[in-house]
């Protein structure tokens, strides 16, 4: 594993929030190195979507602050931090349900076309080229992650998994610097969990930082270089892999049944 | 193949007056056809971004009056001293300058949906269409309020004062129409098979989903609004230069409402929806005319449409695209099998 700090992408520093009375996250500072992947887990409510949410804009943080590439993400809306390669997917599934899977992963390539509105209207041919251009990257990335048959069917027609893999390759043709998955396995099958590790390991071959929130401890250990446990909206560990596994904390407040399993 | 659906479509329009010569049935084909270029318009709003604009005739009529104005000329009275004059401009500039009015109004709109959405943005909607109208009823040194605007001139086309035509008579009316709804269609065919239209499609779908792969949905909102206005805006020059004469009452709610039936029988969301439902209810009250009495009429036509949406409650082109793939995948699959079952 590289030095985090030489080459830090995301950093987050004393980030905190409050929903009323309710203090989802206290103080949460921690970083991600360029090529990493890092999991973010803990018990439910925990904060980890929270923490999600604070970095991609979809809420602000009371206080602490968040950088990319060393410039401050705070204040900025979604889509202004997806504009600099910040890229999500949702804990519930989240796709555009009438559209067909090409269409889906064609809007997800919407910031890499550049045809203006006055190009379009004018019916330039650049619009065309540009048009077939990311309909062949849209196939791409369908092939990517195992979806390449199933372009013409209707999103919401696709079977649980691949549902979920299709958000994947959704958030893949925004073309993330850092792709944060929010639990991308839950409701999977282990057979498609093991094949969703495949992915994961062809992500990070393109150079793709990952941090991940996922509840499937199998996945965790098996994927990440480094782990981050989160409980009642603070840090209680983070380290390597098998670090964590033996942080009598983390056994304490979560992993208790993980080892068992881990057993037989 | 598809590229050569709308040419044959625009063939069959432009052959309709060699088939219907009376004037009267002319008159509610180029009316019927105005409504529908309106409709179209709304269509990119509340078909492709799911934002149902209930004022929209509010562009229409801004667009019939600033035309309307211009093309005649009028005063502007600030105070006893500043008083603003414009001479009468020709029609195609009036045209010009009330698209450009009305897609300003729509930008202005659209800003403003930036903070309300939902039953919000129906509702601002729904008042800018309704002071729209009390503005011309009231500002009776501008709009003649009540008494109406009359004498608006029509279209002309020529190159000099040496060969001129100008648009008195139906025919070349109807083909102008034509022409206006033509051009409207290809801009927003355009649109909305571009990856602007997906942008736009993306806020009606999922909002959150679109903005975290970086689409900025209130600039497409606002850019669907600036086309949809600037489109229901030619629709209203050109109905002011058509008719000559137009009062307040082009504002009314119920023309708003027209379109949104037209658009949800025909199909919300797709090109043709507002052209299919726009025929189909434009058509039904002259037709009805003929055949029913006055309360007779509405009740007909509220059952069509109750039975339209209630049968096909995602309008009449989706229907009917669905049956179409249906029965030739049906066929597909029976000339694949035909080979092994023999």
């Amino acid at each position: 594993m590289s030095d985090p700090a030489a080459t830090e992408l995301l950093k987050l520093d004393g980030i905190g929030i409050r929903f009323g009375g309710l203090v989802a996250i206290a103080d949460l500072s921690f970083s991600v190195g360029s090529g990493e992947v890092v999991s973010l887990i803990g018990p439910n409510g925990a904060g980890k979507t929270t923490a999600f949410n604070i970095i991609t804009g979809f809420c602000a943080p009371s206080h602490g602050s968040i950088s990319f590439r060393g410039q401050p993400l705070n204040g900025l809306k979604p889509h202004e931090i997806a504009g600099r390669g910040v890229v999500r997917t949702f804990q519930k599934t989240s796709l555009f349900d009438t559209l067909t899977v090409l269409e889906n992963v064609l809007t997800g390539l919407h910031r890499l076309g550049r045809s203006g509105a006055l190009q379009v209207l004018l019916g330039l041919p650049s619009v065309g080229a540009e048009q077939r251009r990311l309909c062949e990257r849209a196939a791409e990335i369908l092939d990517f992650v195992g979806l390449g048959g199933r372009q013409d069917q209707l999103a919401n027609a696709l079977p649980y998994g691949e549902q979920r893999l299709l958000g994947v390759a959704i958030a893949l043709a925004a073309d993330p610097a850092l792709l944060l998955l929010d639990e991308p396995v839950s409701g999977m099958n282990a057979t498609e969990t093991t094949s969703f590790m495949a992915i994961l390991a062809k992500i990070r071959a393109r150079g793709i930082t990952t941090l991940l929130v996922e509840h499937d401890m199998r996945m965790v250990m098996e994927v990440s270089d480094r782990v981050v446990v989160l409980n009642q909206g603070r840090i209680i560990a983070s380290g390597v892999p098998s670090e964590i596994q033996r942080h009598p904390e983390v056994i304490q407040a979560y992993l208790g049944q993980g080892r068992r399993r881990a057993r037989h | 193949m598809r590229a050569l659906a709308p040419l044959a479509g625009l063939a069959a329009l432009l052959a309709v007056p060699l088939v219907v010569t009376d004037q009267y049935a002319l008159h509610i084909l180029i009316t019927t056809g105005i409504f529908i270029i309106a409709a179209m318009s709304l269509n990119l709003l509340l078909g492709y971004t799911g934002q149902l604009s209930l004022g929209h005739i509010g562009f229409f009529g801004i667009g019939a009056y600033v035309s309307a104005l211009c093309s005649l000329g009028f005063q502007l009275e600030f105070t006893d001293r500043l008083v603003l004059t414009v001479a009468p401009k020709p029609v195609w500039l009036s045209f010009v300058i009330a698209v450009a009015t009305a897609a300003l109004f729509g930008f202005l709109i659209g800003k403003l949906s930036f903070k309300v959405r939902g039953a919000y943005f129906v509702i601002v909607t729904l008042s800018f269409a309704e002071v729209a109208r009390l503005v011309a009823l009231n500002w009776v040194s501008l709009t003649q309020g009540p008494m109406a605007l009359n004498n608006i001139p029509p279209f002309t086309l020529g190159l000099s004062d040496a060969w001129q035509l100008t648009f008195y008579r139906k025919l070349p009316n109807y083909f102008l129409m034509i022409a206006i709804g033509a051009g409207a269609y290809l801009l927003i065919a355009r649109l909305v098979r571009s990856r602007l239209g997906r942008a736009m499609v993306a806020l009606k779908e999922n909002e959150s989903l679109a903005t975290s792969v970086g689409i900025d949905v209130t600039r497409y909102l606002v850019l669907a609004a600036v086309v949809s206005a600037g489109i229901a805006g030619a629709a209203g020059s050109f109905y002011a230069h058509y008719v000559r004469i137009i009062d307040p009452d082009i504002f009314l709610f119920i023309y708003t409402v027209t379109m949104v039936i037209m658009i949800v029988t025909g199909g919300k969301g797709t090109l043709l929806g507002p052209i299919v439902g726009g025929i189909l209810f434009g058509f039904i009250p002259p037709v009805l005319r003929e055949v029913a009495g006055p309360e007779l009429q509405w009740i007909i036509y509220g059952l069509i449409m109750i039975v339209v949406v209630f049968f096909l409650p995602e309008g009449i082109v989706p229907a009917v695209t669905r049956a179409w793939a249906a029965r030739r995948g049906r066929a597909a699959t029976a000339s694949a099998r035909s080979p092994a079952g023999s």
